[in-house]
């Protein structure tokens, strides 16, 4: 009681509102990640009563995971990398004139699956944080190779399959490029410092999703406006049946990849949307705008959000790179992470947790009132959205590590990316590889040196047993009905 | 250009990568043989393979000779896309206001837009907002003049 006290008073209420809008908008500008936005302003809440800079952190880092959804959805440029997913059925939805719905089935999925991971977090932290200590680098691989699953069901719709794994390939070579961390020598950098880190996601998302429409756009030969799409937008649909299933299968599953540390919103977003496809009875409509995928995708990231806080909190160990600057902002105000904030920081610890459940509350109301207005954007005409938004693709790719190769990787990434797109080749299997393949790498690797070189090691767990059901589960169904293809097509010629 | 013959071009090329990526390996040196080589010859011989395939099944299909169309309007696309490359060699330089400032009406003259106060307007206002947000608010560090 006296917590909830603390969270309800006006002062704080204030500052979780500031916070989640702010993070709303920083999340759904191309090239300003959660992280950079938790990490600038952690010093700010140095002068702050520490309750209120925390909560002011955990607002933003829940508004931003919701606010990458929005531009996913209207511009087809994912706000933050764990919005690709939802860029994939939403921006579909955008075109077909069902952008509000798409918008409202993003904030309704963002809003339970933060909510029930918050409440995960709230009742379980200790008992999980325990059990995720079992997870090693070999089930981090299998992890990654889950979410590379995704790319079988991207492709399995038509007949390209190929194509769609040489293009997660392509994706994970790309990812190969930098410092090898087993040896600390250089690969394929060609001579060039800016490369040392290797390519960062943010300028070939920037560059494979938003700057290729610009480009497709801007060589149009008509760029009239369809108002009827408008129209068909602002007639109210409702949320469709069957939703909340996936819903459910979203937040479950973001908040358990969530837990395990150093796992991110982009695998968990990406294995919900697998999961969902699977389960769905309308799987011929994913990738052509199925909200199902928007749903499930968007309850997978944000619970993330508290799931991610669980080894955080509880061993000081982040569960991704958000955790990791809202871990040093404890820090900052004297709390060290671990069993003392449950019991000597109670008085800050449960406030903060519990004003993450309001953050969920602010931003749903921000998402359904904005949606309609948002869903407007489709009056801009294409010939002054296309400046606007190039200029914004060179803001973002160059806001991230303030570097111009940034800003040249994107062109080539955007210009490689739609002669690849001309080809058949799936851009999304592409960002699929270049974002999971460091993650596969570095479990490979590691699972490597743990098992002395034998590859048994990725069988050997009960919990690496079980994921390889999973990942057999995810994969012989969309390959069955790629070999029917095959067969149909065989027999007709 | 016939669409097929990129098509195959773009694979014999991703088939020259594989074998350069897989020889690649052989400068590995110490703990990095046994694991990060494994990987990368991994990746190599999947998209060898894959592509290798791929290639196989378009000679052996027969496949109409429609042309690759990158763009409908080359004159738009290319202008664009030489914005964009000019903008990126002067933003170190000039930053990003005084590039953005003449980028913006460019562009959106070159696609065919012409109200202008609506365009001095959108670029006031994307000039204003990155100001105020980036630079202001979120201590983003632009390269060049500073304001």
């Amino acid at each position: 009681m006296e917590y909830l006290q603390i969270v309800f008073s006006f002062e704080a209420l204030l500052t979780i509102a500031i916070g989640t809008i702010a993070g709303v908008a920083i999340g759904g500008m191309p090239g300003l990640t959660a992280t950079m936005a938790v990490g600038l302003l952690v010093p700010f809440t140095y002068t702050m009563d520490p309750t209120m800079g925390l909560m002011l952190l955990g607002g933003i880092y829940c508004g931003a995971m919701y606010g990458g959804s929005i531009p996913a959805i209207l511009l087809n440029t994912p706000g933050t990398p764990a919005a690709v997913a939802t860029a994939i059925e939403g921006y579909p939805m955008s075109k077909q004139g069902r952008r509000a719905l798409a918008l409202k089935v993003s904030v309704t999925a963002s809003f339970v699956g933060g909510m029930f991971s918050v409440f995960v977090l709230l009742m379980f932290a200790p008992f999980l944080a325990q059990q995720a200590l079992k997870f090693g680098p070999a089930e981090t691989f299998l992890l990654a190779l889950m979410g590379l699953a995704g790319i079988i069901s991207i492709a399995d719709e038509n007949s390209s399959l190929i194509k769609a794994l040489i293009a997660g390939l392509i994706g994970m070579i790309i990812a190969v490029i930098g410092t090898d961390d087993m040896s600390g020598s250089l690969r394929y950098t060609m001579g060039m410092i800016e490369l040392i880190d290797g390519i960062d996601f943010m300028p070939a998302l920037i560059g494979l999703f938003s700057m290729i429409q610009m480009l497709e756009l801007s060589g149009m030969r008509s760029h009239k406006i369809d108002t009827s799409m408008l129209e068909k937008s602002s007639k109210k649909e409702p949320m469709p049946k069957g939703i909340s299933k996936h819903i459910a299968l979203g937040s479950a599953t973001g908040t358990v990849i969530g837990i395990l540390p150093g796992e991110g919103a982009t695998i968990a977003a990406f294995i919900s949307y697998n999961f969902s496809k699977r389960i769905s009875k309308t799987k011929e409509l994913f990738g052509k705008g199925n909200p199902e995928g928007i749903a499930a995708a968007e309850a997978g990231n944000n619970g993330c959000v508290g799931g991610s806080l669980v080894p955080t909190l509880t061993l000081g160990i982040p569960g991704n790179s958000v955790a990791a600057a809202l871990m040093g902002a404890f820090i900052i105000h004297g709390m060290i992470p671990g069993p003392e904030l449950f019991n000597e920081y109670a008085d800050r610890t449960y406030p903060f947790i519990i004003s993450m459940f309001v953050a969920n509350g602010v931003f749903l109301i921000v998402g359904l009132s904005f949606a309609p207005f948002l869903a407007r954007i489709a009056l801009i005409p294409p010939a002054i959205m296309v400046p606007v938004v190039s200029a914004f693709a060179i803001l973002g790719s160059y806001a991230l590590n303030n570097a111009v190769f940034d800003v040249y990787m994107m062109i080539a990434f955007a210009v490689g990316g739609l002669l690849l797109k001309k080809l058949g080749f799936s851009l999304e299997a592409l960002i699929l590889g270049l974002i999971l393949g460091p993650i596969a790498e570095g479990g490979f690797t590691q699972g490597m040196i743990i098992g002395h070189g034998s590859p048994w090691i990725f069988v050997e767990s009960s919990i690496a047993k079980g994921m390889w059901v999973i990942i057999f589960v995810l994969l012989i169904p969309p390959l069955l009905s790629y070999l029917k293809l095959i067969r149909g097509n065989a027999k007709q010629s | 250009m016939a669409k097929k013959n990129v098509d195959r071009a773009v694979l014999a090329l991703l088939i020259v990568m594989a074998v350069l990526l897989y020889f690649s390996t052989a400068n590995y040196t110490g703990i990095a043989l046994k694991t990060s080589a494994k990987y990368v010859q991994f990746l190599a011989v999947s998209i060898g393979v894959l592509s290798v395939v791929q290639l196989a099944s378009s000679l052996l299909r027969e496949q109409s000779n429609v042309k690759l169309i990158l763009t409908e309007n080359m004159v738009r696309f290319g202008g664009l896309l030489l914005g964009l490359i000019i903008f990126a060699s002067v933003f170190e330089t000039l930053g990003f206001f005084i590039p953005a400032a003449v980028f913006i009406p460019v562009i959106a003259v070159l696609l065919g837009f012409r109200s202008y106060v609506a365009i001095g307007l959108t670029t006031a206002g994307v000039l204003t907002f990155v100001y105020l947000v980036f630079v202001q608010l979120l201590s983003v560090n632009l390269p060049g003049l500073e304001f």
